[in-house]
């Protein structure tokens, strides 16, 4: 007999059941980018940094852009789904699980940039033994694990009632889904301790999502480099990631929701109310690249006026001025009024904020070093294609992660999803009761206290 | 058909542990780790007051993270009635 609850979110299980040749098309494509980026580095693991762009002054050029990059991306997922779950925006539910996703995958990635960054890897080592705490680079490797564990302990708590649902139904991959699901039944303790742990993690995760991108700046602003040592560039980091990971979320809504016929889960008001944010955040970034601007130039340091100048007017003007036609011009334009198109205006904003957020940590690495403060002579950056196979590479492996992560298990949460349909509106209601004055509404069974509402747990 | 069927639970349940050890064994390593640093720093007098500095933020937030994931495998997997 077909389970009912089961034909309702068919559509969730048929990317898992179901494997199309357009998967092993697009799998075999990217395992050839992932290849030509593999044999870049064996060359460069062979011969040298001295087979890339990179060379004195301007040492770190397209890796660590891409580091900044994927750890800025990584705020996509924990941050705002941690932030929507704690403020209970019901139109989260579809868009939690893609957002973990993304933040794990590109976690791995941005990490792995340093490795690449390194000629000799097995260097590695010595910041294990030997490695020393008065370095903001460390600071980083501390603040990156921690973020890693924690957002990966994200990703996984809410996906264990997913799993336990997987392993129950006839197919493959039982043993997989069987460990995974933890020994899940959903009896009362199990959703408490579930429930707990998610609302734990939920607060842990905001604060170290925080401090992690902050710390990425400190790589820059700690030193006395102009155009890095700057008091804002934490606060600068943190909105300029939380930018992009709203952006790298509405396009991979928009290719899950295509790919995989989502349209029913993943509606053009979720596009429209993230819309909104990309909207606020656009203009936030602005006010802090113009502050981060504006302060160098009144200061009008000689050292500092060579880094401005090549970026407004110098060799680096296609990239500054192509960074604020990206995050700027272009997303405002289609962000302002959404109208009718939704969905196509705010995916727009998004692909342009991406090549836009790239181009911005470009325009933050490489100017600076090609200017450096020190009498050394001056520079020019020009990547080789092995920076060019690593970087299409490191895209070609975070999709191919993203891809086998939806082969595997649901994309979509489908208990947040059945918990909604069946008690979501019963508890905005109740909820918004207890919001308006003089109305109050009874407490969830087993929340006693007159707050009882206040710290009723995340249902499962 | 009974007894496969517990050898294959006690297999699972083998492995699920094996996993929660495998996490416990990460976080502890990198607490461990951060110890290290400051033993290192201290004996070379290498300014181990930074260290330690750092190490106040960071070894409380991996710890949390450590009772979490001991929270939820101890129960989830130690819940009998589940079984």
């Amino acid at each position: 007999m077909p389970d009912a609850t089961f034909e309702q979110d068919a559509a969730l299980f048929a990317p898992i059941e179901r494997t199309g040749r357009a998967f092993y098309w697009t799998v075999g494509a990217l395992l050839l980018l992932i290849l030509w980026g593999a044999i870049a580095y064996w060359v460069q693991f062979d011969e040298g940094l001295g087979v890339t762009g990179l060379h004195q002054p301007v040492s770190w050029g397209f890796y660590v852009t891409n580091f900044v990059f994927f750890i800025g991306i990584s705020h996509a997922g924990t941050l705002i789904s941690a932030i929507l779950r704690l403020s209970k925006a019901e139109w989260r539910r579809p868009i939690t699980r893609m957002a973990e996703v993304i933040t794990v995958m590109v976690l791995f990635i941005g990490a792995a940039q340093i490795l690449v960054d390194l000629g000799r890897p097995d260097r590695m080592l010595n910041i294990i033994r030997y490695g020393r705490y008065q370095s903001p680079l460390l600071w980083d490797a501390t603040s990156i694990s921690a973020y890693l564990t924690a957002s990966t302990l994200y990703l996984y708590l809410p996906l264990i009632p997913d799993v336990a649902i997987l392993r129950d139904r006839p197919g493959k991959r039982r043993l997989l889904y069987t460990v995974l699901a933890l020994g899940w039944r959903g009896t009362e303790r199990q959703r408490e301790v579930l429930n707990r742990a998610i609302a734990i993690m939920a607060v842990l995760v905001i604060p170290i999502a925080v401090s992690v991108h902050t710390v990425v700046s400190f790589v820059f602003s700690m030193t006395i480099q102009p155009m890095w040592h700057s008091t804002i560039f934490g606060p600068y980091f943190v909105a300029g990631a939380i930018f992009s990971g709203i952006a790298a979320i509405i396009v991979a809504m928009a290719i899950i929701r295509r790919v995989y016929h989502l349209q029913d889960y993943l509606k053009p008001i979720h596009f429209r109310y993230l819309g909104h944010l990309l909207l606020v955040m656009t203009l936030l970034w602005f006010y802090l690249t113009f502050a981060e601007y504006l302060t160098g130039f009144y200061g009008n340091e000689p050292e500092e006026m060579k880094v401005f100048w090549s970026k407004f007017t110098g060799p680096f003007w296609p990239f500054f001025w192509g960074m604020v036609l990206f995050n700027l011009v272009v997303p405002l334009a289609c962000l302002v009024r959404l109208g009718r198109h939704a969905v196509g205006r705010t995916v727009t904003a998004s692909v342009s904020v991406v090549i836009g957020m790239w181009l911005e940590r470009f325009n933050i690495v490489v100017p600076t070093l090609s200017n450096p403060r020190l009498p050394f002579p001056e520079g020019q950056y020009w990547p080789t294609w092995i920076e060019g196979a690593e970087t299409a590479g490191s895209f070609a492996l975070f999709i191919l992660f993203y891809v086998l992560f939806v082969k595997l298990f649901p994309i979509i949460s489908i208990w947040e999803i059945r918990e909604g349909r069946e008690t979501g509106l019963k508890e905005v209601e109740e909820r918004l009761l207890s919001y308006l004055p003089g109305r109050s509404a009874p407490a969830p069974p087993g929340v006693g206290g007159r707050e009882g509402h206040e710290r009723a747990p995340i249902r499962l | 058909m009974s007894e496969l069927q517990s050898v294959s639970d006690r297999t699972v349940r083998a492995i699920q542990w094996g996993m929660g050890g495998a996490i416990v064994l990460f976080i502890g390593g990198i607490v461990i780790w951060i110890l290290h640093l400051i033993r290192t720093a201290w004996r070379l007098t290498d300014v181990p007051s930074a260290s330690i500095g750092i190490s106040l933020v960071a070894i409380p937030v991996f710890l949390i993270l450590l009772a979490v994931v001991l929270y939820v495998f101890w129960g989830l997997l130690g819940d009998r009635s589940a079984r």
